[in-house]
Formats: C-alpha cells, sequence, structure tokens
C-alpha cells in the first residue's frame, strides 16, 4: 500500500514538473468539443442527450491519451524493470497507476466540463452534482480497463493506436451508459430513474478492476 | 508430436456434412414456411447456429485464456488463437444473416437491438485480440496478454448485453428477435442445425488447432536453425 | 540442504522459442559466496539472473533463498535483492537526489533522506544532488545507477555484466564497492565476460554453456591461466 502511494505521489510531481498527459489530454479535449460544435449546424438546438453525447466523445478521447501515457514515463531507462525489481506488488503497480490514471481524468475534466457549458450552454450548468458522480463511476471504469490495457499495449513491439484499439470496444458499454445517464441529468430526471444505470456502471468498474488486479502478476513478469 | 494413429478425422468430417445434409432438409422441407415472415424466414435457423457456434468459441477462448494464465503451457494459447478465429468467423455470419433478415422483415439492415449490440461489440473485441496478437512478437508475452484479452472480452459480454437491454427498457422494443412462434417441426429443423453447425465447429477447431500447432513448431525448428552454426550445417550434408 | 546454504537454485529450466536457455541447472551458494558465471551468448545466464531476481518465471525448477521458496513472498525477498544490469533504471525528470530517495523509500530504508545523501557522497554525486538525472553524463549516470541499485544495502546482489560499458571511474567505483560487499559477507552472482575482473573477486567461479553448469569450483582450486584455456574452449566449443 505504502510503495503504492509512493509510486502516486512520484507520477504526480513528475506530471507537475513536466505535464505532458495533462496537455495532451487537455488540447485534444478542447479541440473536439469545439469540432463537435461546428459539426452540429448552426442554429440547431442541443439537446439533453445530443449534449451528453458530446460531452462523453470528448472525454473518451481526451482520456484515452492519458491512459496511454501511463506507462511511457517507466519505459525510459527500463524503470518499469526497476519497479518489477523493488518490493512494489504487480497489484500494487497496477493500483497505483490506476488511481494516477483516475487523477489525471478527473482533472482533465475540470476543464473539459466549463468549456462544454461555454460552448453548449449553461442550462446544463444546475445537472453539476449528479454528474459528478457519473464521471466518477465512468473515470474509475476507464481507469480499470485503461491501465490494464496500457501496461499491455506498453509491453507490446508495435504499439501505435494499439490501445485505442483494444480499450475502445471493451469500454462501449460504459460509454453507452454514461451517455444515457448524462443525458437524463441534463433533462432533470431525478436520481431514481437512472440509478440502474449507475449500478451497472459500478458492476462494470468493480469487475474490471478485479481483473486487472488478478492478472497484473501475468502481465507484468513474463 | 502431431499423431500418425487412426486420425478420426474422415469420420468427423462426414458426420458433419450428414448433418448438414439433414438439416438443409429439415429447414427446406420439414419446417413449414412462417405465416408472416415466409420464405425469408428460414435464414433464422442458421443465424442462430452461427451464434451458438460463436458463443462456443468466445467461451472456449475464455476458458483457455485462464488455463493458459494459471499453467503457462502454451497449448492453451494455441487452442484459444484459433477458438477466437473461428468466433470471429460465425460472429461476422451472424451479423450479416441478421442483416439480410432484419431488412425484409424490419424494414431496416440494422436496428440497435440488445442481441444485434451484443454481437456487433463482440465482434470488435476479437478483431482486436488479432491485432493485439500481430502486435507482440515474445511468444509467452504474447500468449499471456491475448489471454487477458480473451478473459476480459467475455466478462464484458454480459455487460453490454445487460446495457443494451436497460437502454431498450427505456424505449420499449417494438420487434423481439425470439418472438418465433415455434412450431414442433420447425424446433426439429433449428435442433438439427444447431447439431450440425456445432459438429462444424469442433471439425474447425481441431484442424485450426492442428495447424496452428504446426505453424508453431515450423517457426521454432527456423529458429533452431538460425541459430546453428552454418559450420555444423555444412557438416551435415 | 546444508545449515548455510543461502541461495538454492534446483532444476531450473526455460524455454524461449524452442531454444532452451536453461536445462535442468541446480547450484548453491553460501552465504558470503561471490560467484563468478562466464559463459559464451546465449547460454542462458542472464535469463538466470532474471529468474532469480523473479522478473522471469521459469518453465520449472525453483529457487530457495534463506530457505524459503521465492514463489511466496518474493515481496519481502525483493526487499534485500540487489540488481545492475545495463540498464539506468533511472528517471529522467527526476533529480538524482529524487531518484535515490523515491528507491529508498520504495524499499523501506528507514531514513530514505540520509540513506540517499550517504549514496551519493560514495559515489561522488553530492554536488549535483539538485541536476535532474537526464542532464547527467554518461560517466555520472552509470554511478548513480549503481547507487541506486546499492540503495536497501542488498544481501543478495545480482550483476549483469556490469562493467560493459562503464567509463573508468565508474568501474574502479564499481570494483571498490563490491570489494567491500564482499568483506560484508553479501552472497553475490556475477555474469561477465571479464576474465581478469571476474575471477579477481570470486570466490567460486562457474562456466554456464547451453543452459547448464559445465564447470563450478572454488577460486582458490583455479590456475587462471588454465581456466583462460578452458574457458575459450568452452566458447568455441559452442559456435563450431
Amino acid at each position: 500500500m505504502r510503495s503504492a502511494w509512493l509510486v502516486i505521489r512520484k507520477d504526480l510531481r513528475a506530471e507537475l514538473r513536466r505535464p505532458q498527459a495533462m496537455i495532451a489530454m487537455l488540447f485534444f479535449g478542447f479541440l473536439l468539443l469545439v469540432i463537435l460544435d461546428v459539426a452540429v449546424p448552426a442554429g440547431t438546438e442541443i439537446t439533453p442527450e445530443t449534449g451528453a453525447g458530446i460531452l462523453w466523445v470528448a472525454i473518451t478521447f481526451s482520456s484515452v491519451l492519458g491512459l496511454g501515457r501511463s506507462f511511457d514515463r517507466e519505459k525510459e531507462n527500463h524503470c518499469l524493470e526497476g519497479l518489477l525489481l523493488s518490493p512494489l506488488s504487480p497489484e500494487g503497480l497496477f493500483g497505483a497507476k490506476m488511481a494516477v490514471n483516475c487523477i489525471f481524468m478527473g482533472l482533465a475534466e475540470l476543464a473539459i466540463l466549463p468549456l462544454f457549458f461555454i460552448l453548449y450552454g449553461d442550462a446544463f450548468l444546475r445537472s453539476l452534482p449528479a454528474l459528478a458522480l457519473v464521471l466518477l463511476l465512468a473515470n474509475s471504469g476507464f481507469a480499470a480497463t485503461g491501465t490494464l490495457f496500457a501496461a499491455i499495449t506498453a509491453g507490446a513491439d508495435r504499439n501505435e493506436a494499439l490501445l485505442p484499439m483494444l480499450f475502445f470496444p471493451l469500454v462501449m458499454p460504459l460509454i453507452a451508459m454514461a451517455v444515457r445517464a448524462t443525458g437524463m441529468i441534463f433533462a432533470g430526471a431525478p436520481l431514481p430513474e437512472y440509478s440502474s444505470w449507475l449500478q451497472v456502471m459500478a458492476a462494470f468498474t468493480l469487475i474490471f478492476t478485479g481483473l486487472g488486479f488478478l492478472v497484473s502478476r501475468h502481465i507484468f513478469r513474463d | 508430436m502431431i499423431p500418425r494413429t487412426r486420425n478420426p478425422e474422415p469420420v468427423l468430417i462426414t458426420c458433419t456434412a450428414l448433418l448438414f445434409a439433414a438439416a438443409v432438409y429439415a429447414v427446406f422441407f420439414h419446417a413449414p414456411a412462417e405465416r408472416v415472415m415466409g420464405l425469408v424466414q428460414k435464414i433464422f435457423y442458421f443465424h442462430l447456429s452461427c451464434a451458438l457456434v460463436a458463443f462456443l468459441s468466445f467461451t472456449t477462448a475464455c476458458i483457455s485464456g485462464v488455463a493458459y494464465l494459471v499453467s503457462r503451457d502454451l497449448k492453451w494459447d494455441v487452442l484459444g488463437a484459433a477458438a477466437v478465429e473461428i468466433g470471429l468467423v460465425f460472429t461476422t455470419l451472424v451479423l450479416a444473416t441478421g442483416m439480410l433478415w432484419g431488412r425484409p422483415v424490419w424494414n431496416a439492415w440494422w436496428t440497435w437491438d440488445p442481441r444485434l449490440t451484443t454481437s456487433l461489440i463482440l465482434w470488435f473485441i476479437f478483431a482486436a485480440y488479432f491485432i493485439l496478437r500481430a502486435a507482440v512478437e515474445k511468444r509467452q508475452q504474447r500468449a499471456a496478454y491475448c489471454a487477458v484479452m480473451a478473459i476480459a472480452g467475455f466478462v464484458d459480454v454480459p455487460i453490454v448485453f445487460l446495457s443494451a437491454r436497460l437502454w431498450r427498457s427505456i424505449h420499449p422494443v417494438v420487434i423481439r428477435a425470439d418472438g418465433v412462434n415455434m412450431a414442433p417441426p420447425m424446433l426439429t429443423a433449428l435442433l438439427v442445425s444447431l447439431a450440425a453447425f456445432a459438429a462444424l465447429w469442433g471439425v474447425l477447431l481441431r484442424r485450426r488447432v492442428r495447424i496452428l500447432a504446426m505453424a508453431e513448431q515450423i517457426r521454432i525448428l527456423e529458429h533452431r536453425l538460425d541459430r546453428e552454426p552454418a559450420q555444423a550445417r555444412r557438416a551435415r550434408y | 540442504m546444508a545449515a548455510d546454504d543461502y541461495l538454492e537454485v534446483s532444476g531450473l529450466c526455460k524455454e524461449y522459442e524452442g531454444c532452451r536457455a536453461l536445462r535442468d541447472l541446480s547450484f548453491r551458494l553460501a552465504r558470503g559466496d561471490f560467484l563468478t558465471l562466464f559463459g559464451p551468448n546465449g547460454a542462458g545466464k542472464s535469463t538466470l539472473l532474471r529468474i532469480i531476481a523473479t522478473l522471469t518465471a521459469p518453465d520449472s525448477g525453483r529457487v530457495r533463498v534463506d530457505g524459503a521458496d521465492l514463489e511466496d513472498g518474493s515481496e519481502e525477498f525483493r526487499k534485500r535483492l540487489g540488481f545492475i544490469s545495463h540498464h539506468a533504471l533511472l528517471y529522467d525528470q527526476m533529480s538524482a537526489l529524487e531518484n535515490l530517495v523515491f528507491s529508498a523509500s520504495l524499499y523501506g530504508v528507514a531514513d530514505p533522506g540520509a540513506r540517499a545523501e550517504e549514496l551519493l557522497a560514495q559515489v561522488d554525486l553530492q554536488l549535483h544532488r539538485h541536476r535532474l538525472a537526464g542532464t547527467f553524463s554518461r560517466g555520472m549516470r552509470q554511478r548513480l545507477s549503481i547507487a541506486r541499485a546499492l540503495v536497501n544495502d542488498p544481501d543478495l546482489l545480482l550483476l549483469d555484466e556490469p562493467f560493459t560499458g562503464l567509463d573508468r571511474q565508474a568501474a574502479l567505483l564499481l570494483g571498490e564497492l563490491l570489494l567491500v560487499l564482499k568483506e560484508r559477507r553479501r552472497t553475490i552472482i556475477m555474469v561477465t565476460h571479464d576474465l581478469d575482473r571476474g575471477l579477481a573477486m570470486a570466490s567460486r567461479v562457474g562456466i554456464l554453456a547451453g543452459g547448464r553448469l559445465a564447470f563450478l569450483e572454488p577460486r582458490h582450486r583455479i590456475d587462471a591461466a588454465a581456466f583462460a584455456g578452458l574457458y575459450l574452449a568452452t566458447i568455441n566449443g559452442e559456435t563450431s
């Protein structure tokens, strides 16, 4: 536990010093929001469902950039090997990287959301607390799946664009549920109406977190 | 490595062929034409059978993935790869036959029905399996990664289905794929074609496993040849 | 297992791509032994070290350290393990001090800051403690990397061709540090091609060829010149 926390702190400090992942995520997220705004014909009213869809496209595509970087730092000078040689367990390493990814995605969303409200109308603003819950669930689900497959792509020999191809099909249900729940939240629906979505999202997160911890030993060592 | 003794394959293939003949007969002559959909409905028997084969394949892939991670025996990796190959082909067939059926019956090539959605995402997941396979060189590493992918894909399927169904339960479904009224002869036809496809699956899987295992051996032999110094080779011939 | 056996390797097998890197390899080391392993390329030397370091799982066979199987409790074992290879294992974006403090904390060293300063002094980098490791010259990186590997004052030290590519200062430093560790009865396994250095420090000498130990003797029974001949013969035997 303690050594996992050390890795988290090290990654956060490195990111603070040279925010490669954050810049990539934010820049891409902003770009997508603008592109999608251009793609929607001028003058059309953005319905809650469309708004939710746009927001989640921006979030998923920007998050995959951050996820892809989570093992980059460990690849220079074979630092990953250094971590595996240390008393840190593979499970601890997976947990640390997952936590870091969760934090990065949360931070990126803090910046993407305001731009979304600016571009697509601040009528969505009142739904912020409920939206935070959906974001939290989706982030942890993305982070679990994404960390697992980022670890795999980091070990692959040809890994250009490999992560999105492995990652997106698997998180498709999570994206669908997040869009759905967000749409209802934007439309002003009360919690009981979309709570079943949140439950399935939580189940997804739990299953993939568990899978990640179970197989991390097999992924990091050969 | 490859057993030379009594190959049961001809028997298996003959049985499969006979079953297929029976299935074609049962589907087209024994089972009556469906009242509303007419002849188009015949595709349903093959559609469902393909889905069965796909399901068998992906279950096999998941089980062999777990078995590989536990045992670290590469024969499980070969079995998994063969199963996913077959599963991918038959998922494609499921999607194709589904669309052929949907166009005249639902008046649309595609609807976001839970089953269709699940098959489509399944297709994506297992296509990604091969992209991953091609991207990793080291034999054991590739096997471990692919095992994880197969397991992750398999556990993803129920969630996909659940979410797709939740999606629909809010907008009620107009057409349900299982709303077919099954007359007894139809059921017979269905069961025979299911059996035929299951047998086909067995034959294909056996073949693919053997071919992949042979390819593996050839690769290993090539490796040995590369490592063997030229001198020794010259001395041998 | 004799009472003073510290490391016991038994029946180790590992196959890569159909080539058997290790075939039924067994040997034992007592605490304080310094084993130098020679052998032609591809003889399985690195594989052996990686298996002992728990980076790679063997196909069969086992490694016991201090009476405990590596399979269970390998986290505890790694606390006492050091590994030096050609990879620097340093974070370029972190300063020399931060690199060492991070490693020391990972290994649960009591006072990471003090340990890091102590090591920086040993490898003569105190003046550069706040410089990013990425800006170091090659020789400085090598010294920092050596310091990093010794951060937990390992009981068992594995060295994979440690002298290859080192500059003069770093090589001298490593040699000195190894002698100190040997005097303090640390168990050391070194894989090398460097006959002089390897023989000078070893208490036992082995030759690994074709995944097997072709030779394993205490150093005092070996005549350096005769051994050089044997070693060359093994290498040539492998390639013809």
